[in-house]
């Protein structure tokens, strides 16, 4: 295995969670490729997530940045009675791998990753995991597709892309 | 309030002079726990309550496991495809029998803590060690240990209610005008509507009756949802978002004809014109469904937009994408809700995609509309608690109101018990109490 590939995907993560912590929208936008795939799928039972965007519901399924960028608005608008005022988050990830780097140099990659939440609407932790394709554009690594399960299926808080 | 069920002056609670202009009614329906107990005892253990959609139990052994009130219950579809419902509770030490929201059963269902089992229909085939059992007279008396059925249970177009109460009265007396509003969703198709594989789940921290009275609410959208439209709005500006993805936002800033419905029995309907009906995910069907409805009830599913509250636990939505919602009270301050996408069986892919991608933005605690409603509600919930100021007044519309059907009605053919010109207008509440109150004061 490639160690500096791995200590950049480690990195790269790492850096999603901190600019989402610190609420820094801008510079975490930039993580993502311009035509990057968001994908959180919903539970179909107790055991088995949705597998199909075009014919299942998911939680959040986005084409593009731009429906990032949708979700740093309306939360920059301070309009949001969910986002107004913003939770406090605390992301850990770790568990990351790199699995493979196919032909077109694009990595796959996962983490696991437990985000503690406070806000005056209440406290939780909310846990799950990820799955990346990463391309590197302009020599860094950047996210074309992200697949984000959230395990917990009885919320108690809204959960917006901050809190994944 | 007191804490037993003798203390409460009921009727007190609801200051109803409509007449004089004044509704309201005291926080305490929102808050008091000896109330909730009486409302999960007359309502929602003593009627009519909604279940399941009968696309999630499409083969027999299928089940779908839900709450009746307090109660666990399953419907089951049985071997000749009718439906059965049953407490989903072991009759000898009260075990849950069936574990998954939704499963089959292969064969019979084996309760999981000492393994007795159980017939699709109910009766009790097994006993594990019952020669062994010690039971008076050598055998076990199988038939005492059948499972209990519901005392009714009967569908209507896909739709399954059930009543834990035998004096629930015919189902379709129950559903009365609200028939014609599902009428609306489930004719979208000549193969009807299906709920679509995944959910949502969540615990709102506020009375169920505000999850009730959010469905024919329009007053708050142009607040609450005033950053949808701003979001949507902005959204436009960029390439892919025409066609069926485009988001309706006309309903939001109220620029459209609109109006609600006081439906009777607890029921509501709002509705609001379609600014832009050619976004709507139904519109590739507009030619099939005009020569199928000729008339306005065509328009009414094109061209109209609808929020529909069958009492006491069914919400129908069909608005820039189709809603099907649920909630089960678990406290006087705590309500669990469940959403599924609904959608006409047999739609394109390409409306398929627009309608899960809108329910997705809009109908979820992880979109962007659904999580203010919530986090609204709750803030109402918090401000219930403050009973220095006890009185809600419902008096938007009592100068407006129109007994019995409007215009719009009258084109559907439904008569609803009063009709009013605008959705900020809070007359269905006016209906919703009353009901409320029979339910609460009727002598058993």
């Amino acid at each position: 295995m490639d160690a500096e590939l791995d200590r950049e995907v480690a990195q790269l993560f790492s850096r999603e969670a901190h600019f989402l912590d610190r609420k820094q929208w801008k510079q975490w936008l930039e993580l993502f490729c311009e035509d990057a795939e968001y994908w959180a799928p919903a539970w179909a039972s107790e055991e088995e997530l949705t597998a199909d965007p075009g014919n299942e519901l998911s939680l959040i399924y986005l084409r593009g940045r731009g429906g990032l960028e949708d979700r740093v608005y309306r939360i920059e608008a301070r309009d949001s009675l969910a986002s107004v005022p913003l939770d406090r988050t605390a992301h850990v990830v770790g568990s990351v791998l790199v699995h493979r780097v196919d032909d077109n140099g694009i990595v796959e990659a996962s983490s696991s990753w437990i985000t503690h939440v406070f806000s005056v609407r209440g406290t939780a932790t909310l846990g799950g995991y990820s799955d990346y394709a990463l391309r590197r554009v302009d020599g860094a690594l950047r996210i074309a597709q992200k697949r984000v399960v959230l395990i917990d299926d009885r919320l108690e808080i809204p959960v917006d892309v901050y809190h994944l | 309030m007191g804490t037993n069920e003798s203390s409460l002056n009921i009727a007190a609670l609801i200051d109803d002079r409509a007449g004089e202009g004044i509704f309201r009614v005291r926080k305490d329906i929102y808050t008091d726990p000896a109330l909730y107990a009486l409302e999960i005892k007359r309502i929602f253990e003593g009627g009519w309550v909604f279940l399941c959609h009968e696309s999630q139990i499409r083969s027999p052994g299928d089940y779908f496991s839900t709450h009746v009130g307090r109660q666990p219950v399953f419907v089951l579809r049985q071997e000749d495809g009718s439906l059965r419902a049953f407490l989903n509770v072991c009759p000898h030490r009260g075990s849950i029998l069936l574990p998954f929201r939704q499963g089959r059963v292969k064969g019979s269902i084996n309760c999981r803590f000492h393994g007795w089992a159980f017939g699709p229909d109910g009766r009790c085939e097994g006993i594990t060690f019952e020669r062994a059992g010690g039971y008076p007279g050598g055998r076990a008396d199988k038939r005492h240990f059948d499972l209990t059925p519901l005392a009714h249970l009967e569908t209507y177009r896909g739709f399954v209610f059930g009543s834990l109460s035998p004096a629930a009265g015919p189902l379709e007396e129950h559903l009365g005008s609200t028939r014609a509003f599902i009428d609306l969703f489930v004719d979208q198709s000549p193969d009807g509507i299906e709920v679509l594989r995944g959910s949502s789940t969540y615990v709102c921290h506020h009375n169920w009756k505000m999850q009730v009275e959010n469905v024919p609410d329009g007053y708050h959208v142009p607040t609450v949802h005033r950053i949808f439209g701003t979001t949507m709005a902005q959204r436009q500006l960029r390439p892919g978002y025409d066609g069926l993805l485009q988001t309706e936002t006309g309903r939001i800033s109220g620029s459209v004809k609109n109006g609600c419905y006081d439906l009777g029995r607890g029921h509501m309907l709002l509705w609001a014109d379609r600014a832009s009906p050619e976004a709507a995910p139904l519109y590739p069907s507009t030619a099939q469904i005009e020569k199928a409805f000729p008339g306005e009830k065509a328009h009414w599913m094109l061209r109209r937009g609808r929020n529909l509250m069958v009492f006491p636990n069914l919400v129908l939505n069909d608005l820039a994408s189709t809603h099907l919602r649920t909630h089960r009270p678990l406290g006087p301050d705590r309500t669990e809700v469940t959403v599924w996408c609904i959608a006409p069986v047999g739609e394109s892919r390409e409306a398929r995609y627009a309608r899960l991608r809108k329910f997705e933005d809009f109908f979820l605690l992880t979109g962007m509309a659904t999580s203010d409603d919530l986090v609204s509600l709750n803030i109402v919930h918090e401000g219930a608690l403050a009973d220095a100021r006890p009185w809600i007044d419902f008096q938007r519309g009592i100068a407006t109101l129109v007994p019995g059907a409007d215009e719009a009605a009258r084109e559907l053919g439904v008569n609803p018990a009063s009709s009013n010109s605008s959705w900020t207008h809070e007359t269905p509440y006016h209906g919703l109490y009353r009901h409320w109150l029979r339910r609460l004061t009727a002598t058993e």
